[in-house]
C-alpha cells in the first residue's frame, strides 16, 4: 500500500533538516544527499510503522543515525580526516564568505576528529537542538550515556580547537 | 550547608538547559564562585553557537529535485496506472523494494521527427502567460457557475471535466474559451493557497495525433501534455517537474473514460506510436 499524501507532505517538510544533519555527518554534499535519500526511501517503506503521535523529525533522525552507521561499517573508515580534504570539502560546501576561513576549517577539522559516538550526540544537541531524551531515542542509548558523551565531546572539541590554534601555522598553510 | 562538588557533566547539562530547577540553581551558584568552570561553560556555549552557525545554513538551501521526487514517487501502481500502462503511457521502471516503480514514458527516438513543440502546446503556454497574471479577469466564467463544463464541452467538441485538484492543494478558479488555430480550446485555471496558478488547456486533437505523455520546460514554465480518449491536454505552470507530474497524474486519473469498472478488460493501446 502506498504512503498517504499527508505522510509524504510531512516528509517533504522534513527534508531541509535531514539535509542539515546529513551534511554535519558527511561534509561532502553529494554523500550527505545520498544519506538523505536513503532515509527518505526507508521512511516511505516503513510508513505504516510510524506512530503519527510521535515527532516525525526524531523518527527520521533515528533512521538517519542507523543508515549512517551502516555506511560507516560498510566503509570501515577512520573518523579522522586530513586537513587538505577538509579544505576541499569546505570549499565545495560553500559558506559565509565573511567568516574567518581559518576558524571554519579549525572547527570542521576538530569536529571530524571526534569519534562518531561523541560527534553525533554533540551535533544532535547543538545543531538539531534535540533534548537529551530525544537523542537517547535517536541513538537507542540511555539518557545518562547521552549526557556523558556530550560532555566528553565538547571537552574533546575544545581540546582540538586549542591545539589547533597553537598549531595554527600548519593548518593555515593548507588554506 | 556544605557546597556539593559540581561535575563537568552537570556543567555540560546546564549549558544545554537539561537540569531540573534545584540542580540548575546549585550549578549556577557554583559557577558564580568558580571562575575557571564558568569560563569553560562559556566556551562550551560559544562552541555550540559556532557549530550552529557553521552547519545550520544547509537547512536553508532549496531542496534538490531528486530528493523531492524521491518522496512523491509512487511505489505501488494504483489501478489508474494499470489502465494508463495498458494505453501505452506508462512503463514499469526499476524495481524498488520489490514493487515496480511506474514512470511516465520518456520521449522515444521516433518523436524526434516532431522536433519543434506542437503548435497547440505553444498556444497553451502563450494563453497561460496571458491570463495567469490577471488579478481580476483571469477567467471568463467562474468555477461556481454550473454551466461552465457543459458550455466548454459544447464549444470545443471534447468532453470537458472540472478536474478536482484539491488533494494537491489547488482550487478551480474558472475557465474560458479560446481560439486554437482554426478551432477552439478551453482553458481551466487553478490556484493554490499561495496564489500560484496552473492552467489546463483542452482541445480537439488532429486525427492520428501522437498520444505520448511529454514534458517540456520553457523558462520558468514547465508543461506536461498528452492526448487521451480524443482530447488533447496541456498542463502549464511555474512549478517543479515533480509537482507538475503529480497534478498531471491527478488530471489523467479523472479524464472522462478513466477508471473502467471492475472486470472490464483494459483498453487496447492507441494505434500509432504511444
Amino acid at each position: 500500500m502506498d504512503a498517504p499524501a499527508a505522510f509524504r507532505q510531512q516528509l517533504l517538510e522534513s527534508i531541509p533538516r535531514l539535509r542539515r544533519y546529513a551534511r554535519s555527518l558527511n561534509f561532502d554534499v553529494s554523500r550527505a544527499d545520498d544519506l538523505t535519500q536513503q532515509v527518505l526511501e526507508r521512511a516511505l517503506s516503513r510508513w505504516q510503522q510510524f506512530d503519527a503521535q510521535r515527532e516525525m523529525s526524531v523518527w527520521l533522525l533515528s533512521i538517519a543515525h542507523n543508515a549512517h552507521l551502516d555506511t560507516l561499517r560498510r566503509e570501515a573508515r577512520m573518523s579522522v580526516t586530513d586537513p587538505a580534504e577538509m579544505q576541499s570539502a569546505q570549499d565545495a560546501a560553500g559558506g559565509d564568505p565573511g567568516t574567518d576561513v581559518g576558524l571554519r576549517i579549525d572547527l570542521l577539522s576538530a569536529l571530524a576528529r571526534l569519534v562518531p559516538e561523541q560527534r553525533e550526540p554533540l551535533l544532535l544537541v547543538c545543531v538539531e537542538q534535540l533534548s537529551y531524551a530525544e537523542v537517547a531515542q535517536v541513538m537507542n542509548i540511555p539518557v545518562g550515556t547521552v549526557m556523558s558523551r556530550v560532555c566528553r565531546a565538547r571537552a574533546a572539541l575544545r581540546r582540538f580547537l586549542d591545539v589547533g590554534a597553537a598549531a595554527a601555522p600548519t593548518l593555515r598553510r593548507v588554506v | 550547608m556544605a557546597e556539593r562538588y559540581v561535575t563537568d557533566e552537570e556543567i555540560s547539562a546546564w549549558v544545554d538547559g537539561e537540569l531540573g530547577p534545584a540542580d540548575r540553581a546549585r550549578v549556577q551558584a557554583w559557577l558564580q564562585t568558580h571562575p575557571d568552570d564558568a569560563a569553560r561553560a562559556s566556551r562550551w556555549a560559544a562552541d555550540r553557537d559556532a557549530l550552529r552557525v557553521l552547519l545550520g545554513p544547509a537547512a536553508d538551501e532549496p531542496v534538490p529535485e531528486a530528493l523531492r521526487a524521491a518522496v512523491m514517487r509512487p511505489s505501488v501502481p494504483p489501478r489508474w496506472a494499470l489502465a494508463a500502462a495498458a494505453a501505452g503511457l506508462l512503463v514499469a521502471g526499476a524495481v524498488a523494494g520489490g514493487a515496480a516503480v511506474w514512470q511516465w514514458q520518456q520521449q522515444r527516438g521516433a518523436h524526434l521527427e516532431a522536433a519543434a513543440t506542437a503548435g497547440w502546446v505553444q498556444r497553451a503556454v502563450f494563453a497561460h502567460s496571458v491570463y495567469v497574471p490577471e488579478p481580476r479577469h483571469a477567467v471568463e466564467v467562474k468555477a461556481q457557475e454550473e454551466h461552465l463544463a457543459r458550455w466548454l464541452t459544447r464549444r470545443i467538441e471534447v468532453p470537458v471535466k472540472l478536474f478536482d485538484l484539491s488533494a494537491q492543494g489547488f482550487e478551480l478558479v474558472g475557465g474560458r474559451l479560446l481560439p486554437d488555430g482554426a478551432g477552439k480550446s478551453a482553458q481551466l485555471m487553478y490556484q493554490d493557497a499561495q496564489g500560484l496558478r496552473v492552467t489546463v488547456y483542452l482541445r480537439k486533437p488532429e486525427p492520428g495525433a501522437e498520444t505520448a505523455f511529454r514534458y517540456e520546460q520553457q523558462g520558468e514554465l514547465g508543461m506536461f501534455y498528452w492526448v487521451e480518449s480524443g482530447a488533447g491536454y496541456a498542463l502549464v505552470g511555474a512549478l517543479p517537474r515533480a509537482t507538475l507530474l503529480t497534478l498531471a497524474q491527478a488530471i489523467y486519473r479523472q479524464h472522462p473514460g478513466a477508471l473502467p469498472p471492475e472486470g472490464t478488460p483494459p483498453p487496447a493501446p492507441p494505434a500509432g506510436k504511444g
